[in-house]
């Protein structure tokens, strides 16, 4: 019995931990900070919430039983998926104000018509 | 009760992954152009950390250190936000 809990466990954390070593590539290798924020916030969040699953399931095995890990660990989840896309599209939105250099093979800018370049007259936040 | 050598191995396995990546993201905040690839690279380290400790909860095989994960997500997510809000708008406040 604990053998399928842990073979369950066992491929959630390998799936994890691959995404996780993706998205660290994708951080040195892409060219500019929208396209390092894109494996960043995407790869990442899915890694480690594969993580914490592999987790939740290894904590439920009837040798441990742990629901409070369930508990948390779901928590944990909620709070990754709501908080990620919201600082790295902070994020986005502050590098683009500051003008960071768009890498010159990108093909759309669509953000250039609607947003300032003056931190002050962009709005948002207040 | 122990995890069987077989899931032990996935785990050292999987933290070596973590390890790994840790040492891209320091590689990215020391060569980072500017401020923003430096705060990318600290969000994905943030959530390296998270990882490990979760891995470290199972190889101990306890569940002390478990609260420290669900802490850590909101702890990052407001370090973005500042990071993000002083870039923007020269102040945090």
């Amino acid at each position: 019995m604990q053998f399928v809990f842990e073979i369950f466990a066992a491929a959630a954390l390998l799936l994890g931990a691959f995404l996780m070593i993706v998205s660290g590539i994708g951080l040195i290798r892409f060219p500019d900070v929208f396209c390092r924020m894109h494996a960043a916030g995407k790869a990442g969040t899915l890694g480690i919430v594969m993580i914490l699953l592999g987790t939740i399931v290894f904590f439920l095995t009837p040798g441990f039983a742990d629901f409070s890990v369930f508990f948390r660990g779901m928590l944990a989840i909620f709070f990754q998926f709501l908080t990620s896309p919201a600082a790295t599209h902070l994020l986005a939105r502050a590098a683009y104000v500051t003008q960071y250099p768009v890498y010159d093979r990108t093909a759309v800018d669509e953000l250039k018509a609607f947003l300032p370049s003056q931190p002050d007259e962009a709005g948002g936040m207040e | 009760m122990t995890p069987s050598p077989f899931f032990q191995f996935v785990c050292y396995l999987c933290l070596a992954a973590m390890f790994a990546t840790a040492a891209m993201c320091l590689f990215r905040v020391v060569i980072g152009p500017q401020a923003a690839d430096r705060a990318i690279a600290l969000d994905l380290l943030s959530m390296v950390f998270i990882g490990i400790i979760c891995l470290l909860c199972i190889i101990w095989g306890n569940s002390w250190y478990f609260d420290a994960v669900w802490i850590l997500t909101l702890v990052g997510f407001i370090g973005s936000a500042a990071i993000a809000r002083y870039l923007e708008r020269g102040r945090v406040f």
